[in-house]
């Protein structure tokens, strides 16, 4: 029984040093953002990387998952005559909570695990080690253009998902089932508020991106120099930043309120 | 206190690697300007006292002095100050793979220096004409072989024209051609511009016709001295490790050193111990 306490413990202190450490190199990070220079040649560079190739993802998925709710809720819709609810539901529902989330856990695993990867390669090869001897700093080299990157392209690959979301949710629902498609564009207009729902949209996302960049860029930095080390880091990455945009996600609906 | 016989003070470092105790009390002192050479086997910590000196690894207990700086306990920020100062080969180049070798080899100057990009340029053109190689420029890292791939970090670890420069296996996976040039260079460095240069190696006989200084890493501890005094050592520590070729090259080369001297041959004419085992 006082060893279990004492292992429970032991892992409570583990979680808290963890914590802490996090969040020491998230305050280095954003230190490191106001320092000179910019570094923006290789945030452009990881710009690219993050965002720009996750285009296609992210468009495809948006479409795919809007297609599959359209079908879902209009067929179900149907059933209770309420058929002309689709557009209120999709744009509600994409915009608020599935946009964002799902935008996240699809940019965790196209890119925060390749940063995560990335950083850790540099570290197994004394890349980072190379920098330090050459008195420049890899939090403000390696790590801040990238965890910028992934903080920045967030929202806009959220709205990029939502937007073919609505298309492909309009494809099914108006093209497939035969719904009106100014019923639809109607309903999707009535029922988003730009502030109440766009906001939030928007701040969860970025939310999303700050906490998906430092999870990526701090695994990278902390892991073990070898090839275990970084498939661990990979891995980590991906299990920690999911649950962390959805524990965030819960958090800021409930105090945005619903 | 720094003097120029204390300029890298190790006092009695303490450090493990989990329950594997690496040095127990190391102590040595390596003089300005001079070519110090560390030596020992696999895992004797060759490579972690070159992380220590600058600044890359911290002991359990003891102190690092480098040029009256005490590295332990030092921030980042400080050490960067310091680590100017320094340039570093490591053992696999820790060359950027994001970057071209005129990226990397430049790096330095772009970050720390306010030269043009021409003044900038003909500094990497002739650091890297300096080790050998010509239009590799616009390459990666990943398009060089290993020898060239050492070679362009050899370039970049002197480009600042550090104070001290910190090799780790300088000669490995170069040709004898390319060992020869290192070896020169390295040791043009040292006349020229009083560079201090700490080098491990398993390439004896480069090594020990560049080495001032030897320090002998064994047991945790080291044994220090020229490569003289350690042929003529009666340690069992010494002599175990250089073994009846070792001693029998030293004794060789110091005889050709004191001809050399005598004579008024440069003492870093290769030639001149050419056939001589180590």
């Amino acid at each position: 029984m006082i060893a279990a306490i004492g292992r429970l413990g032991a892992q409570v202190t583990t979680l808290v040093e963890g914590l802490g450490r996090v969040t020491r190199f998230g305050v280095l990070l954003c230190k490191s953002m106001l320092q000179p220079p910019t570094r923006f040649r290789f945030f452009l560079h990881a710009l690219y990387d993050a965002g720009v190739l996750s285009v296609a993802l992210i468009c495809l998925s948006g479409f795919t998952v809007g297609m599959v709710f359209g079908l879902q809720l209009s067929t179900t819709l149907a059933r209770f005559g309420a058929s002309e609810g689709l557009g209120d539901i999709v744009g509600l529902s994409f915009v608020r909570e599935l946009g964002p989330v799902i935008a996240g856990l699809l940019l965790t695993g196209r890119a925060g695990s390749a940063m995560t990867a990335e950083i850790g390669a540099m570290k197994a090869t004394e890349q980072l080690d190379g920098l330090r001897m050459m008195a420049i700093d890899p939090v403000h080299f390696v790590a801040m253009p990238r965890a910028l990157a992934l903080t920045l392209s967030m929202p806009l690959l959220n709205a990029l998902f939502i937007v073919f979301a609505f298309a492909g949710a309009y494809s099914v629902g108006v093209t497939i089932q035969g719904l009106d498609g100014g019923v639809y564009q109607t309903g999707l207009e009535g029922a988003v508020n730009f502030f109440e729902d766009v906001g939030q949209s928007l701040l969860k996302s970025l939310v999303f991106g700050m906490l998906l960049g430092l999870v990526a860029t701090y695994k990278g930095y902390t892991c073990d120099p070898d090839a275990a080390g970084v498939a661990r880091a990979t891995t980590s990455t991906v299990v920690t930043a999911s649950v962390a945009i959805l524990l965030s996600d819960y958090m800021i609906t409930a105090l945005w309120g619903v | 206190m720094r003097t120029d016989e204390e300029f890298i003070s190790v006092r009695d470092v303490h450090l493990a690697f989990g329950s594997r105790p690496v040095y127990k009390g190391l102590a040595c002192r390596l003089r300005k300007g001079g070519i110090h050479l560390l030596l020992g086997g696999s895992g004797t910590g060759k490579s972690t006292l070159l992380r220590m000196i600058g600044g890359l690894q911290q002991p359990d207990s003891g102190e690092i002095c480098v040029s009256g700086h005490l590295m332990s306990g030092l921030r980042e920020k400080d050490l960067g100050a310091i680590r100017k100062e320094i340039g570093m080969l490591f053992q696999n180049g820790a060359l950027l793979d994001s970057m071209t070798v005129f990226e990397n080899v430049g790096l330095p100057l772009r970050e720390h220096t306010r030269k043009s990009a021409a003044e900038i340029a003909a500094r990497v053109g002739e650091v890297i004409a300096a080790v050998g190689l010509e239009d590799v420029n616009g390459l990666l890292p990943r398009e060089l072989s290993g020898g060239m791939l050492r070679r362009v970090a050899f370039a970049r670890a002197i480009v600042m024209k550090p104070e001290i420069l910190l090799c780790d296996e300088p000669f490995s996976g170069l040709d004898p051609l390319n060992v020869t040039r290192i070896e020169n260079l390295l040791m043009q460095l040292n006349r020229d511009l009083g560079l201090t240069i700490v080098v491990t190696s398993h390439h004896m006989a480069s090594s020990l016709r560049m080495a001032d200084q030897m320090i002998l890493l064994r047991d945790g501890v080291c044994i220090t001295g020229t490569p003289e005094e350690l042929a003529a050592s009666a340690d069992e520590g010494v002599t175990t490790f250089l073994g009846e070729d070792g001693r029998a090259y030293l004794a060789r080369l110091h005889e050709l050193r004191e001809t050399s001297d005598s004579s008024g041959v440069p003492s870093d004419n290769t030639s001149g111990t050419a056939g001589v085992r180590a």
